[in-house]
């Protein structure tokens, strides 16, 4: 007889990164898609005139690496009950995004883990978003 | 705090609306779209970004990434700078800059292929943050949901400048 082996996870515990380096067309294809029109996103001249150094990620694909990395961190056969993020600054097109993170928290009760999570942008690896997620490990 | 009338009408805009749920929908989810959705994301899990895979799933941020479902809107619909004229509540016909300012995103439910969504959403707080003329904050709570009942649960957080 065998016994699945169950996986430990302790306060601290790092979190595999995830990275992603969106160009214009990875923000063209996802606005598409989600029907994102917004010119902050394409359109370099406008992002200028408003302040930013140039077209910026949309929101939802921040949002879209905090759940990568959350699911991956839960997976196979787990689930990612909850992911949030506040934005800190703009990430623009070319802008490497790595997000990173630890366990913060495990509820032996539900066996729910508490992820904090930090995505980072660019050569100087700025803080663009900050993160958590709640998962049950599979 | 220095007056900025433009943000002082937005605000005032804002503020009546709160606790108004609005209704809309977004359509039947189609599996193709979702697999798109997930390649522009980046993702290369076979579940995710292949429809004919046996386990393939609606990636779960797909549905509350959707600004608008199909057919999409009319150009009338629009603001001057892209965005829809009603995604940020008070500031239809304004000169003002709009900014995401982070999401809350708790499953409560499985977004299928199929699924005809409708999400709700209300303006739940208006803040004035920072210094100068400052800044807008608005947070908006939405629930996506299907036939069998509420699916997504989402608090937005929109920066108004």
């Amino acid at each position: 007889m065998t016994h699945r082996r169950e996986r430990q996870v302790v306060v601290g515990q790092a979190v595999l990164s995830v990275e992603l380096t969106p160009d214009a067309i990875t923000l063209l294809r996802f606005g598409a898609v989600t029907r994102n029109a917004h010119l902050i996103h394409y359109d370099t001249e406008f992002a200028r005139s408003e302040g930013l150094a140039g077209p910026v990620v949309m929101a939802q694909l921040h949002g879209c690496l905090f759940h990568r990395a959350a699911a991956e961190f839960a997976g196979a056969g787990g689930q990612v009950r909850e992911v949030g993020w506040r934005n800190r600054a703009p990430a623009c097109v070319g802008d490497r995004l790595v997000v990173t993170g630890t366990v913060r928290s495990v509820d032996a009760s539900s066996g729910a883990v508490t992820l904090d999570l930090v995505e980072r942008c660019g050569a100087g690896g700025a803080v663009c978003c900050r993160g958590r997620a709640v998962v049950i490990p599979g | 705090m220095i007056r900025n009338a433009v943000l002082e009408l937005v605000e005032e805009r804002a503020l009546a609306s709160v606790g108004r749920w609005e209704r809309r929908s977004l359509g039947v989810v189609r599996a193709e779209d979702a697999a798109e959705f997930a390649r522009a994301a980046g993702e290369s899990a076979p579940y995710l970004v292949d429809t004919a895979h046996g386990d393939f799933t609606v990636h779960p941020m797909y549905v509350v990434s959707l600004l608008r479902g199909a057919p999409g809107a009319d150009a009338a619909e629009f603001r001057p700078d892209g965005m829809y004229r009603d995604e940020v509540p008070g500031t239809d016909g304004l000169d003002v800059r709009l900014m995401a300012g982070g999401q809350d995103v708790r499953w409560v439910g499985e977004v299928r292929a199929g699924d005809l969504i409708e999400s709700r959403r209300a303006l739940t707080a208006v803040e004035r943050k920072g210094v100068g003329e400052g800044f807008l904050l608005l947070t908006m709570e939405k629930v996506y949901g299907a036939a069998r009942g509420a699916l997504v649960e989402v608090t937005e957080r929109f920066i108004v400048r």
